[in-house]
């Protein structure tokens, strides 16, 4: 057994509660996932890799990895700017700000999608703007990646936030009376210091939108090699019946995802060497 | 280098931490500025650190000679040491000293090699030679304020500014780190200037003692001055324990109860309510009245510090009087609970009451 | 000149910036670009969904409400989230004694296996049950044998719900009842208290703000999942369509109105569920410091 109390406690209900937990997880969850797994195992590497690689299954991990990651980069950026004005600085209205950053956690995404969709389109409040310039975002990429910033907004923000609340003036401070510029205290204090925060809301904001779905196919138009996603793909697979085919991608995308749970993880980890 | 305050004065909002402070501290000197919380201490140094800024218009901060009031900190070249340290966690012990070095403009900064010399002396200094490799985190809280010293310490300082250097160790510790502190300013000496609220460690380690209380200094003096000729009610009763009397005073005596006392720092005060202090070991007991030991109080608990005892004893008017004896005394003599006995004042010092604690 | 002469006579000068502070043209630099970015993508596709709804007056919106199809929809998503929140309660609150109450081997794997639904994309969720109960799963011959019907009927969609849903109640429990460590737990067991009495008591009025909190952000996703239950669902109206569905068959009829009002409702249960989180935090703001899934590293 695994799971092994290590002490004795004073206190009840660690063998009903554990296993309790354990059975359900295993119900919900280990089971379920295990099928994806034992499915694809079952159809054979050659198969496997035949549907994993198909010239517009390769189109669809290009779309959706490069959009995903330009998403989450545009987030890293922009949410260290929100978390640093709303920690630091005061302007009215910022409670409510603080408070709408967590939008996106709460707004399903279908909603999202057909909001998004609407305000980007060539005759959104947006989209009609940025078309007189030049810019389609309805059935582009671009469309893709403005969903997937949507989605991943409040990850950098929320991992960021706190320790920047944390962050004593004293480390500034003392910076300071070492005769270093506010630049020089930027750089060589405040960002290393937040910059395990900054990986870990950058690898969630790009993992969650790996596996985003509803917010995307809205805007998205779904143009196969073009446009289309591979959480659409997988569906499409699915409606044509093509269950090997649909559980070849998703296995590739869960090793992703997997992977990047671990690599948060060990950040994670890593950074409470000096803490 | 030394360091002058011209008429600074701080407000916080409504809250006023400094009215019309001056001070001057003279190069090479190691003053401590102690008073209660809140009494201005840590702001003032904040403002000679640049930290904070004195009140548009109300005064200056000159070092030597040179009026900075109008500089940052960055421009300052002042080593200031914070009170929890603020060491930055995600350097190493070298590269937390090196920082100050680090961060200087391409004209002035060392090179490489001029630095890891200048951090291997300091480490030296500290006595933290083989822990140059270790991040904050690993180490103990006395060796952190060490490492926070030479980091201040690695720019060649005009002034050292410590904040509370010690609050947050524990006793022991303390206690060491002071007398390093000492030996080490004997061995550098830099003007230095350091805030406490223990008197003990303003009086066991400065060369000179700012008390301050309410924004202002009450006095600035030796420890020996202040301790033993202070100039003022609050600088007595923070310095100390104390027992307090309340008289009249009258040509040069001043009349406690029944008791009568020769007040020779006030020859012509007429018939005014005075205050007097007598600290807990300038009190001897006698088993017989005398003219010296005219008043009598009731022994009320007896208790063993270390190497002395402390006597509560109740006074004829209720109040409560303490008496602090050493251990020999304390058998020669055998105080017991319930007894009445008679006390002798020595060394009492009588203020005017107009002031108030 | 003059002017010049009366300020240093005066001895006004500049006051030096403090150093954590930025210069005022980067501070509203900073203010500006975030407030702007916040904007494009949050402000405004939130606005534009209650305008959208609202754009052809009241009567309208109320005719979106009419149709059988939608009011099956809005009934399917209430019974969806009165089955999944209180299933994901339960396992919450035991996952969270077990792991905050007692010290054990393979505590962080428990830890690691309860997030990962958070990694696992909703439409792969949605594939797993088609996998095990379609018509082509492992269970499929099985159930078609019995008449039970899971994928492409309520029970998929119920667990699909599930499954997604699945970490937040403990997510939430997890490190408030670890901060609160087991001293007041193990009080009451002293003193006589039966286990259920204890957490009754005890714990229970201690969890309550992050048990609220955790429970409404639970709800929010089970009654927005989209990815999962489409999958599943079979889209068939008036019997497995929930309100994000429904949402998506009218905007793809072209029939904005009525997908926008429908949508309208899900984004006030997003206002009000962010509304309750604020009013939750500000109520219990030392407890409920972890209000994300990623665990602040404490220094």
């Amino acid at each position: 057994m695994i799971f092994r109390l290590k002490q004795r406690s004073v206190l009840p209900g660690f063998k009903l509660t554990l296993g309790y937990s354990l059975l359900y997880l295993s119900l919900v969850v280990l089971i379920p996932l295990s099928a994806v797994f034992l499915k694809s195992a079952t159809n054979g590497w050659q198969h496997f890799w035949e549907a994993a690689t198909a010239p517009r299954v390769l189109a669809s991990y290009k779309l959706t990895f490069g959009m995903s990651l330009l998403a989450a980069l545009v987030n890293s950026a922009f949410g260290l700017v929100v978390a640093w004005v709303l920690v630091r600085y005061h302007f009215p209205g910022k409670r409510i700000v603080d408070a709408l950053v967590d939008l996106p956690f709460a707004l399903p995404t279908a909603v999202a999608g057909i909001s998004l969709a609407a305000v980007y389109s060539s005759h959104g409040w947006i989209g009609q703007i940025l078309e007189r310039v030049g810019i389609k975002v309805a059935f582009t990429p671009l469309g893709v990646w403005v969903a997937l910033t949507f989605i991943g907004l409040p990850f950098v923000v929320r991992t960021v936030q706190p320790v920047i609340e944390d962050l004593n003036t004293d480390l500034e401070e003392a910076a300071a009376s070492l005769g270093a510029s506010r630049w020089q205290i930027l750089w060589r204090v405040i960002f290393p210091i937040l910059r395990p925060a900054l990986q870990t809301g950058f690898a969630l904001a790009f993992a969650r939108a790996l596996g985003e779905y509803g917010s995307v196919v809205f805007i998205s138009g779904n143009m196969p090699m073009r446009t289309e996603i591979s959480s659409l793909l997988i569906i499409t697979k699915l409606e044509q019946y093509d269950y090997a085919g649909a559980t070849a991608i998703a296995v590739v995308m869960l090793l992703v995802s997997f992977a990047l749970l671990f690599l948060i993880n060990w950040n994670q980890a890593r950074s409470h060497r000096f803490l | 280098m030394s360091i002058e305050i011209r008429n600074i004065s701080k407000t916080f909002e409504s809250f006023q931490a400094l009215q019309g402070v001056s001070l001057e501290v003279k190069s090479g000197e190691l003053m401590a500025l102690l008073g209660p919380s809140g009494s201005g201490k840590t702001t003032l140094l904040r403002i000679i650190a640049g930290l904070e800024f004195p009140d548009p218009g109300s005064g200056e901060v000159v070092f030597h000679g040179e009026d900075v009031t109008g500089q940052g900190a960055q421009q300052r070249q002042v080593g200031f040491v914070f009170q929890h340290y603020a060491l930055f966690r995600h350097l190493t012990v070298f590269e937390n000293i090196a920082f100050g070095l680090r961060v200087r403009p391409r004209n002035r900064r060392p090179t490489e090699a001029k630095i890891i010399e200048k951090v291997t002396e300091l480490l030296r200094l500290i006595q933290l030679e083989g822990l140059a490799g270790r991040y904050p985190s690993q180490l103990s809280g006395g060796q952190r304020q060490r490492v926070a010293l030479a980091r201040s310490l690695a720019v060649e300082p005009r002034v050292l500014l410590l904040d509370e250097p010690f609050g947050a160790l524990d006793a022991k510790v303390r206690k060491e780190l002071r007398r390093w502190l000492r030996r080490l300013h004997d061995e550098i000496h830099v003007t230095s200037l350091f805030v406490t609220h223990d008197q003990d460690e303003a009086l066991e380690v400065a060369d000179r003692v700012v008390v301050m209380n309410h924004g202002r200094i009450e006095q600035v003096g030796t420890p020996k001055e202040v301790y033993d000729q202070p100039a003022n009610p609050f600088v007595y009763d923070f310095l100390g324990n104390v027992n307090l009397f309340r008289g009249r005073l009258n040509s040069g005596r001043v009349q406690i109860g029944s008791a009568n006392f020769q007040a020779p720092d006030h020859p012509e005060t007429l018939d005014a309510p005075a205050l007097a202090f007598v600290r807990p070991h300038d009190i001897k007991l006698s088993r017989q009245a005398s003219s010296e030991a005219s008043m009598s109080a009731t022994i009320v608990q007896l208790s063993a510090l270390g190497p002395y005892v402390r006597v509560e004893l109740r006074q004829e008017d209720g109040e409560l009087l303490e008496v602090q004896l050493t251990q020999e005394e304390e058998r020669q003599f055998l105080p017991r609970p319930g007894e009445t006995v008679f006390v002798e004042l020595r060394n009492l010092r009588v203020f005017a009451s107009d002031y108030s604690i | 000149m003059s002017s010049l002469q009366t300020a240093s006579e005066t001895k006004i000068r500049p006051v030096p910036r403090h150093p954590s502070a930025e210069p005022r043209w980067l501070r509203w630099l900073l203010i500006g670009g975030a407030l702007s970015f916040l904007a494009l993508f949050l402000f405004v596709p939130l606005v534009a969904v209650f305008v959208n709804a609202f754009h052809k007056g009241w009567e309208a919106y109320w005719q979106a409400f009419l149709t059988p199809s939608t009011q099956s929809a809005i009934c399917l998503t209430l019974l969806t989230a009165v089955i999944a929140v209180p299933l994901n309660l339960v396992f919450g609150v035991m996952a969270a004694w077990a792991i905050a109450k007692f010290d054990f081997r393979g505590k962080n794997l428990l830890l690691t296996l309860i997030d990962l639904p958070f990694s696992v994309s909703p439409v792969i969720a949605g594939l797993m049950f088609v996998l095990l109960f379609g018509r082509q799963g492992w269970f499929g011959a099985w159930l078609d044998e019995q008449e039970i019907k899971i994928i492409f009927a309520v029970p998929g969609i119920v667990l699909a719900s599930v499954f997604v849903t699945f970490p937040f109640v403990a997510r939430e429990l997890i490190p408030l009842m670890q901060s609160q460590g087991r001293d007041e737990e193990e009080a009451a067991t002293v003193l006589g208290a039966s286990g259920w009495k204890t957490f009754w008591r005890v714990t229970l009025p201690n969890i309550k703000w992050g048990l609220v909190y955790g429970v409404i952000l639970c709800n929010a996703r089970a009654m927005g999942e989209f990815g999962a239950v489409s999958v599943v669902s079979g889209h068939i109206s008036g019997l497995t369509n929930t309100m994000p569905l429904q949402i998506e068959i009218l905007y793809n009829e072209y029939n904005f109105v009525a997908a926008f009002a429908v949508a309208s409702l899900l984004a006030m249960l997003a206002l009000v569920t962010l509304g309750i989180k604020t009013l939750v935090e500000s109520q219990h703001a030392s407890a409920l410091r972890h209000k994300h899934p990623v665990q602040r590293p404490t220094s």
